[in-house]
This record gives C-alpha cells, sequence and structure tokens, in this order.
C-alpha cells in the first residue's frame, strides 16, 4: 500500500502539490515512484521558465521508461530541486520529501479541480 | 486471442513478479528490485523463466543437413554437443530470426528460437523442408525453460537436488540427461555474458526446479533485468538490433554466416552484398538513450538511430547500441544522441560495456 499525505493536492499523473501563498511545490506520488521501479534520471525546467498546466514540464526515467511530468497548474518556476537532479534515487527513498519545482501560480483555483488525500487514495486502489 | 501464461505464472505472483504482455505472453517484467536481479547476475547466480520461448526439433538422416542449408552458421561440422548461433534467413539474406542450435546427436537437433517469431519460423522451416529426409516437429507448447545465470551457477546447482547429476559442460556445449519427470537438456548457453546453464524440460520437471532454485534463495530476475544483461554485453535483439528488413551484414553478425559452406538460403545474396549500416557502441555520461532517438554528428548530419538503450546498472551510465549509415560516420568528429531535442554527447567505444564472465 503506497504512502499518501494528508493535507497535498494530487492529480490523476499521480502529481502531489502543496500551495503556500502563491507558491505552489510539485512532486511525485509514493505511488508514482513505486510503479517507476528504481528511478535514474530526472529532467527539470530551469527557473523562470513559464508553464502551462496540463503541459509536460519534465521527465523521469526508471530504467526501463520515461514518464512525463504534468503541470497541473499555470505559473513560472521560481526553484527547481537540483539535489533530485543529482540523485534521483532520493525519490524511491521519500517521494514526498524529494520535490521537483516550486512554481509561482497565477490563478490558485487551478487547485480546486484536483484530488484530495481521500480521493488520491481510492484513485490509486482503484489503479492498481 | 489472449495472452499465455507459462507454467510458472503462479510462482512469479508469489515472488512478487510484476507481469506485463510480452510477445503473447504473460511475463515478468521484474520481481522486487530491477537493479538487484541485474546485480545477482553478475555477481552472484539469479533465475529466469524463458518459458515463451520456441523449441523445434529435427530429426532424421538429413536432420543436420537441413539445419545447415537453412543457417548461415557452420552446423554441419561442429561436433555433436555443440550449441551454434546463427541468424536464419531468406533467400534476400533479410533475418526471419536469430536462433540457437543445439547439436544432440548426428540425427537430432533443437532449435530454440524467440517467442514472436515461433509461427512465422516454423512456417518457413516447414516451407523449407522440400525433399531432405527429416522431420519437424514444434514443442514449445510442452517444454519450458529456465536460464540459470551467474559466477555462482553451477556450484549452486551441484547442491541441489536436480534430478540428475551436473556435469561442468564447456561454453556453448549440450547435453541430454534423464529424469523422473522426463528428458531435460542441459546446455551452457544464456543471454547475458555470464556462465550459466539452459535447462529446458516438461512442465513438471521445471515446475520443481523453480521450487528447489527458490529454497536455495537463487534470485528470481524478469525480463527487464535481462534485458539491461544482454545489452551491457551487447547482444542483439531479435526486433531492435535485428529485423526483417535487415541481412546479417548490416547487423555486425558477419562472422555467423560461412560463405565457404556449399549452398546455404541468402549465400548468394550474401556474397556479392555490401552493408551500408553498421551497429555503433555508445556509452553517455548524462541522459538515458532510447530506441528510436537519433544520433547525429558535430555537424548535425543524422547518422542513424538507437535500437536498445538503457542505463546500465553495472556502469551506471546511460549505455545504447545504435545502427548508423557507414558512409555518414567520421570517426573524427563528436556524436550526440538527441535525446527529447537536446543534444547529450555520446562516445562510441569498441568493446562491450561489460566483459561478461562465461568461459
Amino acid at each position: 500500500m503506497s504512502k499518501v499525505v494528508e493535507g497535498l493536492k494530487y492529480t490523476e499523473e499521480h502529481e502531489w502539490i502543496s500551495l503556500e501563498g502563491d507558491v505552489a511545490t510539485i512532486g511525485i506520488t509514493d505511488f508514482a515512484q513505486s510503479s517507476l521501479g528504481d528511478i535514474v534520471f530526472v529532467e527539470l525546467p530551469d527557473e523562470n521558465e513559464e508553464l502551462e498546466a496540463s503541459n509536460s514540464f519534465g521527465v523521469v526515467e526508471s530504467i526501463k521508461s520515461v514518464s512525463d511530468l504534468y503541470s497541473p497548474v499555470t505559473g513560472s518556476v521560481i526553484e527547481k530541486n537540483s539535489v533530485v537532479e543529482e540523485t534521483p534515487e532520493s525519490l524511491n527513498e521519500d517521494a514526498y520529501s524529494a520535490w521537483l519545482i516550486k512554481i509561482k501560480v497565477k490563478n490558485a483555483s487551478e487547485l480546486d479541480s484536483l484530488m484530495d488525500s481521500k480521493a488520491y487514495t481510492e484513485y490509486c486502489e482503484a489503479n492498481s | 486471442m489472449s495472452s499465455q501464461k507459462t507454467a510458472l505464472y503462479e510462482q512469479h505472483l508469489k515472488a512478487s513478479g510484476k507481469i506485463v504482455d510480452f510477445a503473447g505472453w504473460m511475463m515478468p517484467i521484474q520481481y522486487k528490485n530491477l537493479k538487484e536481479e541485474v546485480k545477482a547476475v553478475r555477481e552472484n547466480v539469479g533465475v529466469f523463466d524463458v518459458s515463451h520461448m520456441g523449441e523445434f526439433f529435427i530429426e532424421g538422416p538429413d536432420a543436420i543437413k537441413f539445419i545447415d542449408y537453412i543457417v548461415t552458421n557452420d552446423i554441419l561440422s561442429a561436433p555433436v554437443g555443440k550449441a551454434i548461433y546463427s541468424p536464419l534467413c531468406r533467400e534476400n539474406a533479410s533475418i526471419i530470426d536469430d536462433l540457437i542450435v543445439y547439436k544432440l546427436n548426428e540425427d537430432k537437433a533443437m532449435i530454440c528460437v524467440n517467442a514472436a517469431n515461433i509461427q512465422k519460423d516454423f512456417q518457413w522451416i516447414r516451407e523449407c523442408k522440400h525433399n531432405f529426409d527429416c522431420t519437424l516437429s514444434d514443442r514449445s507448447n510442452e517444454i519450458s525453460l529456465l536460464a540459470i545465470q551467474g559466477p555462482k551457477t553451477f556450484e549452486t546447482l551441484e547442491k541441489i537436488n536436480l534430478g540428475f547429476k551436473i556435469k561442468d559442460i564447456d561454453y556453448y556445449s549440450v547435453e541430454t540427461f534423464s529424469t523422473d519427470d522426463g528428458e531435460i537438456i542441459l546446455a551452457r548457453t544464456g543471454y547475458t555474458g555470464e556462465d550459466g546453464f539452459e535447462i529446458f524440460g516438461s512442465h513438471e520437471y521445471i515446475q520443481k526446479l523453480w521450487e528447489e532454485l527458490m529454497r536455495n534463495d537463487v534470485a528470481p530476475c524478469g525480463l527487464g533485468a535481462r534485458d539491461v544483461l544482454r545489452l551491457e554485453v551487447c547482444y542483439p535483439l531479435y526486433g531492435n538490433e535485428l529485423n526483417d528488413q535487415l541481412t546479417p551484414y548490416d547487423c555486425n553478425l558477419k562472422w555467423t554466416v560461412k560463405l565457404t559452406k556449399p549452398n546455404f538460403i541468402g549465400k548468394d545474396f550474401l556474397t556479392d552484398y555490401k552493408s551500408q549500416s553498421t551497429l555503433i557502441k555508445l556509452i553517455l555520461e548524462k541522459g538515458i538513450p532510447r530506441a528510436p532517438y537519433q544520433v547525429e554528428d558535430e555537424d548535425e548530419n543524422i547518422l542513424g538511430q538507437i535500437t536498445s538503450g538503457t542505463m546500465s546498472v553495472s556502469l551506471n551510465k546511460g549505455i545504447a547500441l545504435a545502427r548508423i549509415n557507414k558512409n555518414l560516420y567520421n570517426p573524427e568528429k563528436n556524436i550526440f544522441v538527441n535525446i527529447r531535442g537536446k543534444k547529450y554527447p555520446a562516445t562510441v567505444v569498441k568493446k562491450p560495456f561489460v566483459t561478461g564472465g562465461h568461459k
């Protein structure tokens, strides 16, 4: 059973989002890292890059596969987690502390349609 | 058509195998951890269920002569008890499959073929038989196959109950043994570059052997680890490096074509054929090359594309085989792999990425 953290928002592509003020922190969930297996490569956007909701902003690669990362919100990248790019395996160790990027969000209401921890737990159960 | 299951399907589930559809078979892509599986085979011992592969038997006075005629490698002059790798080609030398011929007797051989090609191969071989005095049978459905691979394979098989006494046969050799669960074929072959055996037997025999291996802590390994292992030692995979549109000369398999043989299918074509392409080996310090990414040089000439690529577990670097146009390739120029629009520098190497420990 994969771990789901309360108080975060979740996407159908298995990303988690936490919002503080107008800054959203985005990562991949425990379910995602577990399905991918050993993560060996992470590619993230640079600071100031403008992201559009639902567009791909980077990739996570395991030995066998490439998975796109999707931004659930529109905004500009204010920080990327270079540590994760250098040590991709940190995503396997704790997907909720190994955040990927921070975005300055244009419209916080874009998060309203995302799942809460309860809905996401059910979503994972249906998809496993 | 729904996917088939091997005789070990329940055992894979029990060992936490992640099941995927591979060539119409429900196969474990990995168990708990792909990296650990690769390491087990390089340093210790691991077992793969490869029962999805096909086994044909050719028997009769002309059996060996017939196989020698349909494949490009030399089967006729090999001694009994040898295993021989070879492409199977059409008249125009296009590769139908790559296979291993196990020369069991002067008038009997087994051919082990890729799962995805069983029907295509069998039909082709049957059509080629004409007046050769031999019988051809597809026993793929009766036979299960385990590949036990790694430096500690022999000592592991020595201490377990195999139903026969393990014998230290040479690399690429084969021998038949009888057991209470039927005849088994023991071969010192594999697809990992390491020492190891492949054991062909009845479903009952192989199920018992699997349980025995699990009791002795042999690591179950999936198709994911198998692909990393074979790519680290640069073994080609049908569907990636080899396919229906290519000849052995296009895939660095000239060593498997024996033009000195009096006659074989594809000989006339290959005698005059000059290939325009070659396979090269690439290592990347950063980025993971994958099929079918483009390979370019520093002047933006597109040289070809990746046929197989992965992250090497043993080297912790991106590795790939790529088919490139020989005429465009200049070894003096820097090479790049185009990964999602970005150019990642690649180094061309001559030797396999990893040297396996097989004898």
